[in-house]
């Protein structure tokens, strides 16, 4: 019994320790083959330094800096704006009575199973009518609201019990003075969660930044890394530093901040 | 005391708080929805001669291949990738939901490639999957195995996209997993154990039955996001050959795109769309409609 325990945590340790190589591969590519010349990243793949290394990569990436303060901009105004209409809307679909709440919120969750490429003609069409076709402002318009963000908060307004708004209802409070001063400081780790998976979601946001913009100077920085998709010669060294410039803020986020991405995950999955 | 709480809300009140949030869904994606259903019976490309064509649109999807064949490579890449990303996420929830050294690292380190930008991913496994000296092909040789085209051949550029997809998100779904294992109530396996059950059995009798309502939910939300993926075929796959090799990893909401904004044929695209978007509801609501028969809500 016993030695069949331990060939069962035998195996176990193996899977978990080449997963986490297959994992760590990609990444540690990336960072190290950033500083490498075209020849080394082929022949010596696995190297940490060559000789040759240098930082001679990230300066080809003329145009990176204008792509980051882009996609910096561009993902402030988009988090800031979600987080302020997902913590609205679910106060209004859990915490007001009005008819027609639970239909509306199902609408809302249904369209969670749209690709975007389905409605993006249309949207697309009612952008370029409003004048903003190649603008950040498109990018910050369609993304001026969040389904998944609007449900993880009401889960959480769900667990805040009516009577404290009760009280303060009665001592003739406003909604509004009762979402501000009541529920919103009770509510800062869900807000938290949601601020960085809007984050996450905007740094690394590609589809509406490639329909929408198409000024070189206007491009994010996941659009900015198509620059080399399209070119003839493949460089494969400055590819890997665009894109240890795409990855590493996300992982030192998701370093320091990882109980928010769990908790997030988990408590969209149990009430699912 | 109650008498209030049963009271309606002011419309005035409720719309300054749902609006900021509505106006945006409204727009942008519930008016666009019915707009993509009335485009698709027009030949509209963009300009302004257009003109009702019926269910043209439709019959031209019927007879065309090149639609046909992005409809397999869709089902494919769902079956494939769906089942691959379950099984793993379900394995890896399992292996770290017991007391082992550096669980929570690892648990960590295998969700961290889900929040990584698509786009920079794919650009790193493009480098690893050179087909004549990248990574891939030498850790392949090193164990003596031959060569593999990867992303270059219609055989194997599907799969490698799938891996790339698996890499990046069979993480989500373990910490998915690992939320509902948390929740099974420990005494059910203390009862197992006095009727001497074994570990096969605990995992098919206790395990999985306690476990369906989280796999449900993993299991919608995995198709659904499989038939969204988009970043990882553009970037590898797309570029000048558009859609892969022979069309191998052309999936339905790629060629919607390349119609689109490459094509301009916006009524045939829309057609396609509204297609597709009929699939992913026909496969949700009968997975809703089956879940009584196999997902437990009891205790």
């Amino acid at each position: 019994m016993t030695s069949r325990f331990k060939i069962g945590n035998l195996i176990s340790s193996v899977i978990i320790f080449l997963t986490s190589l297959a994992v760590l591969l990609p990444i540690y590519i990336i960072v190290t083959a950033a500083f490498k010349n075209e020849v080394d990243i082929f022949d010596r793949p696995i190297a940490i330094l060559t000789e040759n290394s240098g930082l001679f990569n990230f300066k080809q990436l003329e145009m990176f800096p204008l792509y980051i303060w882009n996609s910096i901009k561009v993902t402030f105004f988009c988090t800031v704006i979600q987080l302020g209409t997902a913590s609205t809307g679910a106060y209004a679909f859990s915490k007001l009575k009005w008819k027609g709440r639970d239909s509306i919120f199902l609408l809302y969750l249904m369209s969670m199973m749209i690709p975007i490429q389905v409605i993006i003609i249309p949207q697309f069409m009612i952008i370029r009518s409003f004048g903003l076709y190649d603008t950040h402002l498109a990018l910050i318009m369609v993304a001026s609201f969040t389904v998944f963000g609007t449900f993880l908060i009401k889960q959480f307004f769900m667990t805040i019990p009516d009577s404290l708004l009760e009280s303060a209802r009665i001592d003739g409070a406003h909604e509004w003075l009762i979402y501000w001063k009541i529920v919103m400081p009770l509510a800062k780790t869900v807000l938290a969660t949601v601020l960085i998976f809007s984050f996450r979601w905007f740094w690394n946001e590609f589809f509406s930044a490639l329909i929408y913009l198409t000024s070189p100077e206007l491009k994010t920085l996941p659009l900015g890394m198509t620059d080399f998709v399209t070119e003839y010669m493949v460089y494969y060294g400055p590819q890997m530093a665009a894109a240890m410039i795409s990855i590493i803020p996300v992982m030192i986020l998701f370093i320091s901040l990882q109980r928010f991405f769990i908790q997030g995950i988990t408590s969209s999955g149990i009430k699912g | 005391m109650n008498t209030k709480s049963l009271e309606k809300t002011p419309w005035p009140t409720v719309l300054s708080f749902l609006l900021p949030g509505f106006i945006g869904f409204i727009l942008f994606v519930f008016f666009p929805m019915l707009s993509t259903f009335l485009i698709s019976f027009t030949n509209y490309s963009g300009g302004p001669n257009w003109k009702i064509v019926g269910i043209d649109n439709y019959l031209t999807i019927a007879k065309d291949k090149h639609f046909l064949q992005s409809l397999v490579v869709t089902v494919k890449f769902v079956l494939i990738g769906v089942s691959l990303q379950i099984i793993m996420g379900l394995l890896f929830a399992m292996l770290l939901n017991r007391n082992i050294l550096g669980q929570t690292f690892f648990r960590s380190l295998f969700f961290m490639p889900n929040v990584l930008s698509s786009v920079g991913i794919s650009l790193a496994f493009s480098l690893i999957f050179h087909p004549t000296k990248g990574v891939a092909n030498q850790i392949l040789e090193y164990f003596g195995l031959p060569d593999s085209p990867w992303l270059t051949d219609p055989s194997t550029a599907l799969l490698s996209i799938i891996m790339v997809v698996l890499w990046m998100s069979f993480g989500y779904y373990m910490i998915i997993f690992l939320g509902g294992l948390q929740s099974i109530n420990s005494s059910l396996y203390e009862a197992a154990d006095i009727d001497g059950a074994n570990g096969v059995q605990k995992f098919f009798r206790v395990t999985l039955p306690m476990l369906s309502p989280t796999m449900f939910f993993a299991l919608t939300m995995c198709i659904i996001n499989s038939f969204k993926v988009f970043d990882q075929i553009f970037m590898m796959t797309g570029g000048t050959d558009g859609g892969g090799p022979a069309g191998s990893t052309n999936v339905v909401v790629y060629d919607i795109y390349q119609n689109s904004f490459r094509n301009f044929r916006f009524g045939y695209a829309s057609a396609e769309s509204l297609i597709l978007l009929i699939i992913i509801l026909v496969i949700t609501v009968i997975q809703f409609n089956n879940q009584k028969k196999w997902v437990t809500y009891d205790i």
